[in-house]
C-alpha cells in the first residue's frame, strides 16, 4: 500500500478514517478527499464521493454471497464523470463498504462537532 | 486544528433531508398523474365540471413537485426526476374518483408531516421554514377533497344529481384567514 502522506506532503492531509484495507484523507486546501485502496489512490471531489457512496452502497452483497453460477467474482464500480472505477471482487466490495461507512460516520460526526462549537463561537 | 466541513459547504440540507424531500417529488409527481387519470375518466364518462377541477389539481400538484425540486437543487443537494408508473385509469364510480382524491391528499399530508418530523429532529429549521407552505397548502387541499366528497351526501346521486354534484365541484373554495 502506498504512504499517502509521503505522496502529498505539501498538501496537509487530515485523516478521515483508516481501515486494515484502505483509508481516506481529506484536502482542506483542495476541498476534496483522497482514498487509498486496492493498491491505488484515487481523488474524489464532493460530487464524485457522493456518487461512489451511492454506486457502493446500491450493490447487493447478500445476492453476490449466493450466487452459485459460475461466473467471475468481480462487480465493476463505475462512477458517472468520474475519472477512476474500481473492479472489486466481493470481500473487496465489503471492505470498501465497510470504508466509506465508516467515512460518512467521522464526516457526519465532524459536522456535529462545527455545528455545535464553531458556528457558535464565531 | 480541526477539518473543514466541506459537506456543510457544499450542502445545507443533510442527505437524510434530501432523501427525504426527493421521495416527496416523487409523490408530488405521482399525485400529479393520478389527478390527469382522474380528469381522463371525468371526461370519458361526462362529467366534464369534474374533469376541469381534476386538470387544475393536475397542475397544482406539479407546481409543488417543482418546488421541491428547486429547493433540492437551490440548497447544494441533487433533485432526482421521479419515474412514474402503474397509475390506475379506470375507476368503478364517478364516487369513487373523489374517494381516492382525499386519500392521495391525506397521504400527501402525512408524508410532509413524516419530512417535518425529521426537520425538527436535526434542527433543519431552514427546511422546517420551506415546509410550512406546504402545510398550509395541505389545509385547503384536503379541505377541497373532503367537500368535493361531501357533496355526494348533500346533494345524493339519484335523479339528475351526479350532474348537480358535477356542476358544483368548481365551486368548492377554501377563504380561511386563520
Amino acid at each position: 500500500m502506498q504512504d499517502i502522506d509521503t505522496l502529498f506532503e505539501d498538501l496537509k492531509l487530515a485523516e478521515v478514517f483508516t481501515t486494515s484495507k484502505g483509508s481516506v484523507h481529506q484536502c482542506d486546501k483542495e476541498n476534496c478527499w483522497y482514498i487509498d485502496f486496492g493498491g491505488k489512490v484515487n481523488r474524489f471531489d464532493y460530487r464524485c464521493l457522493l456518487k461512489l457512496k451511492k454506486a457502493v452502497y446500491l450493490i447487493d452483497i447478500e445476492a453476490l454471497l449466493l450466487k452459485s453460477e459460475r461466473s467471475a467474482d468481480i462487480e465493476i464500480v463505475f462512477i458517472c464523470a468520474c475519472d477512476h472505477c474500481y473492479i472489486l471482487d466481493t470481500l473487496q466490495i465489503i471492505a470498501m463498504k465497510e470504508l466509506l461507512e465508516g467515512t460518512f460516520t467521522m464526516l457526519k460526526l465532524n459536522h456535529i462537532i462545527h455545528d455545535c462549537l464553531y458556528r457558535l463561537a464565531v | 486544528m480541526a477539518m473543514k466541513d466541506i459537506m456543510r459547504v457544499k450542502c445545507l440540507i443533510s442527505s437524510e433531508i434530501e432523501g427525504l424531500l426527493n421521495q416527496q417529488i416523487r409523490k408530488e409527481a405521482q399525485s400529479s398523474s393520478i389527478y390527469l387519470a382522474m380528469a381522463s375518466w371525468c371526461d370519458r364518462n361526462g362529467f366534464d365540471g369534474s374533469a376541469s377541477y381534476f386538470f387544475k389539481q393536475a397542475e397544482e400538484e406539479r407546481l409543488h413537485q417543482l418546488k421541491f425540486f428547486k429547493y433540492i437543487l437551490d440548497m447544494g443537494g441533487t433533485a432526482v426526476s421521479p419515474e412514474i408508473s402503474g397509475i390506475k385509469i379506470e375507476y368503478n364510480s364517478f364516487r369513487e374518483v373523489f374517494e381516492d382524491a382525499l386519500d392521495q391528499e391525506v397521504s400527501v399530508t402525512q408524508s410532509i408531516k413524516n419530512i417535518a418530523g425529521r426537520c425538527h429532529k436535526e434542527q433543519d429549521f431552514v427546511t422546517m421554514e420551506f415546509l410550512n407552505w406546504f402545510l398550509k397548502e395541505q389545509r385547503e387541499e384536503e379541505y377541497k377533497a373532503r367537500r368535493a366528497l361531501e357533496l355526494f351526501e348533500v346533494i345524493g346521486e339519484e335523479g339528475t344529481g351526479r350532474w348537480q354534484i358535477d356542476k358544483h365541484v368548481g365551486d368548492i373554495k377554501y377563504n380561511s384567514e386563520a
